[in-house]
């Protein structure tokens, strides 16, 4: 858990030049729509199966003054990712570095996983006859390497900062000391279900930005486990009390078939 | 009998020993021939085990090793497109954005509510992938040249001249102004006509308001700076609001020409102002934000309508040349043909404006006459220290009456700040200060073909130098040796910075210092 490797981004450093959207696709091998010229803003605002990050602009107030912010949407990496627990195949899961990432050859395609996560990330390929879910890996194979993440590595203006998650923590609560008056006191990501690997930091409420702010601080495997955890003593005792009652019900009819056999024959027939 | 019946049973009925040595029998089969086709084949990573890796995951992909990322550019930015299909985030942008112009990496973060953006084009030039261009309006050119009520008239920009046979194999710098009045009237257009002329019209505006602020007859500041380049303009709007007051109000060219075209000449030619059609072929992708400024309509006013604008619509030499090629016009096999008149006629001071320093010149030409009532000496003709591609270049020369007029040239917006950055702390000994944003001038524009990626010098040279050859073999030399503009001048303006003139010719500025936090000084 110390280890567990994480990305700050600053969104008031960024400038919309959706560096990372191209990185991404780059390095993911990920094929452009069909139709990706004729795109309105608002669909290459949203995730889809090919498009596992998205800058997305949000008009806002800020001290009475209307401001664009640019909003990097994408996997948050749970630190304990609801979509893998939710995932009885085991196709999602958290690995030891940080990523939460998918393996195709494990799903059965049931999509447990889009109702599990809290910020609505995981995305299918509606369009495939063997469809995948898709989503943000954190570039698992860069970040095993201890390399930034695809996005990280092109960004311009350092708004994308990669690192132990610790280390990032320390930093944006630096950043914020140190510029009170510019940034919200609030690292979204430190606690939000449980924390995640993925940090931000923002000089506007992020309520305002489209962040679930709502979302628990408890992890949320937690709230099936509470349930969960009794399977075996329910699995056991249910098991017990069938066979109590299957012993008794048998023992019964046992009973009630001597009792017949041996009662006198009703003389008024 | 009996024995035959019970084989006959046998057969039939299957005990469960020889069926059970059959389905594994069968299952064996099963297994050999899938080991052998592969499908049962263990994948050697142990899915779920630790350190697993999805084998998909492991791949580099298409990140190229060198990534620097890019430059922002809005979806509706009205000058520049980018298809991030080809973009490669080499950076090469973002190296011209902030080191030629100066206007990435000049203002802190976080951003207002707009993307910075002087709409130069340069990054277009620049980009290596061609992910960057010009936003494509040729559509719009080919519809209303096949509306028969429209009257679609064009004006051709003093540099797309000496730049357009480079999309058709001609030698870099060829002169093919007569060649592109002739593609222009097969393409259909109903006039062809030259921005020159508005440029001689420029220069006849701008000279005499820099006599009037020498003079004191206008009270501005001085040195007053040229107002040619959109893309010059909208970044001192930016970055030097503070020196508005020094920018000339005069309009540039293309707007002059966009306000007389549906004015003067509908009135002399007798054309239904609100049928006109103003397209622009110009060097430079900032004119198509120049055209859409808002107070760019002064032809509405002088008519008293809404719905119009000066210019309709700005082409690229660029688009130029796809709308040509979509045509099968072959320019180099075209004929040399005349401009029509009015408004067609130029001197050579109008074709210098295509290159870094020749507005200067032009400028520096006619306000000797304009002062001292003589033609100015053959020095002026020759104004070799504002030629070349020098990042600032000054001048000093006599005028009688005046005294020393000295003047300073920048191209490339990082070059500008120096002179502006003198200018703002009162160390500037100028009078006049040519600044265009690209650098080389016009004829290394956004809008430009990209004959040399990243441009070169060697390109610009030759161009320039094309340029002043036309000059150099021009019969009229001087802006107000221009018939034309003197006949605009006579039966419509009656004289530079006349009330029309100033309500048709010359325009104000907004200070866009609330769309950024500016850094005055930076490190690096």
């Amino acid at each position: 858990m110390a280890d567990i490797k994480g990305v700050l981004v600053d969104i008031t450093r960024c400038v919309n030049c959706e560096s990372c959207v191209v990185a991404c696709r780059l390095y993911n091998g990920l094929e452009e729509g069909k139709n990706g010229a004729k795109e309105t803003q608002a669909e290459k605002d949203k995730l889809v199966s090919n498009r596992w990050t998205v800058v997305q602009k949000v008009k806002v107030e800020k001290n009475g003054n209307a401001v664009r912010r640019y909003v990097k949407q994408q996997c948050l990496h749970c630190l304990e990712p609801a979509c893998a627990s939710a995932c009885f195949s085991k196709a999602l899961q958290k690995t030891p570095e940080g990523p939460v990432v998918y393996n195709e050859k494990l799903c059965v395609g049931c999509r447990y996983c889009f109702i599990a996560c809290p910020f609505e990330i995981p995305t299918y390929e509606w369009d495939k006859s063997f469809p995948r879910v898709q989503k943000c890996q954190m570039c698992l194979a860069r970040v095993a390497d201890n390399q930034m993440p695809a996005c990280a590595s092109v960004c311009p203006t350092s708004a994308i900062t990669f690192g132990k998650r610790e280390d990032l923590l320390k930093e944006a609560k630096s950043r914020i000391a140190a510029n009170p008056a510019l940034y919200v006191d609030h690292i979204y990501g430190e606690k939000e279900a449980g924390g995640t690997s993925w940090l931000y930091l923002s000089d506007v409420p992020f309520e305002q930005l489209g962040f679930n702010t709502k979302v628990t601080h408890r992890p949320i495997p937690d709230y099936t486990w509470q349930v969960l955890k009794w399977t075996p003593y329910i699995f056991v005792g249910w098991g017990a009390l069938l066979t109590g009652m299957y012993m008794y019900t048998k023992r019964r009819a046992e009973v009630h078939a001597e009792e017949e056999m041996y009662a006198p024959v009703d003389k008024e027939e | 009998m009996q024995d035959s019946k019970s084989g006959l049973n046998e057969k039939k009925t299957m005990d469960r020993r020889s069926f059970f040595k059959k389905m594994i029998a069968g299952a064996g089969l099963v297994g050999m021939a899938g080991s052998l086709a592969g499908c049962l084949q263990q994948s050697p990573e142990q899915a779920g085990g630790q350190g697993w890796l999805p084998y998909q995951y492991n791949v580099a992909g298409n990140l190229p090793a060198q990534v620097r990322g890019r430059v922002p550019i809005d979806a509706d930015n009205p000058s520049i497109v980018r298809d991030d299909q080809k973009c490669i985030l080499c950076g090469q942008c973002l190296e011209v954005c902030e080191n030629i112009e100066s206007v990435y990496g000049y203002y802190s973060l976080p951003v207002i509510d707009e993307t910075i953006c002087v709409n130069c084009g340069q990054c277009s030039m620049a980009c290596p992938s061609g992910a960057i261009s010009e936003r494509d309006d040729t559509k719009k050119v080919f519809e209303v040249l096949e509306d028969p009520d429209k009257f679609v008239l064009v004006q051709t920009a003093p540099a797309t001249r000496v730049a357009l046979g480079e999309e058709f194999g001609l030698p870099v710098g060829t002169w093919v102004e007569g060649k592109q009045v002739a593609a222009l009237r097969r393409l259909g257009f109903d006039a062809v006509l030259d921005t020159n002329f508005s440029a001689d019209l420029t220069i006849m505006e701008e000279a005499t308001e820099l006599v009037k602020r020498i003079t004191g007859e206008v009270k501005k500041p001085l040195p007053q700076f040229t107002s040619c380049s959109p893309g010059w303009v909208k970044f001192c709007e930016y970055f030097y609001p503070e020196l508005i007051p020094n920018l000339s109000t005069c309009k540039s060219p293309q707007q002059m020409f966009g306000a007389l075209a549906k004015t003067y000449y509908a009135k002399k030619r007798g054309i239904d102002p609100n049928k006109i059609v103003s397209v622009s072929i110009m060097p430079c992708t900032a004119k198509k934000f120049e055209a859409q400024r808002p107070e760019m309509n002064d032809s509405a006013k002088y008519w008293k309508t809404d719905n119009m604008r000066d210019v309709d619509i700005v082409l690229t030499t660029r688009e130029l040349a796809r709308m040509l090629k979509a045509k099968n016009i072959d320019l180099p096999s075209l004929p040399d043909e005349n401009y029509d008149s009015i408004m067609g006629e130029d001197t050579g001071a109008a074709i210098i404006f295509g290159a870094t320093g020749g507005v200067m010149e032009a400028a520096v030409r006619t306000a000797y006459y304009l002062i001292t009532g003589n033609e100015p000496p053959e020095l002026f003709l020759n104004l070799t220290p504002v030629r070349g591609l020098a990042g600032v270049k000054e001048a000093a020369a006599e005028i009688p009456g005046v005294g020393t007029v000295r003047v300073a040239v920048c191209h490339g917006m990082a070059n500008g700040r120096k002179v502006l950055d003198a200018v703002r702390d009162g160390k500037a000994p100028w009078h006049f200060v040519e600044f265009m944003n690209c650098p080389g001038g016009c004829i290394a524009g956004g809008g430009q073909p990209r004959t040399a990626v990243p441009p070169s010098d060697a390109v610009r040279e030759q161009r320039i130098a094309a340029i002043y050859r036309a000059d150099a073999a021009a019969a009229k030399r001087k802006s107000h040796q221009n018939e034309e503009v003197a006949a605009l001048y006579r039966e419509f303006l009656e004289h530079p910075m006349s009330e029309l003139a100033e309500e048709l010719l010359h325009t104000d500025y907004q200070s866009r210092a609330d769309k950024l936090n500016r850094l005055l000084s930076r490190v690096g």
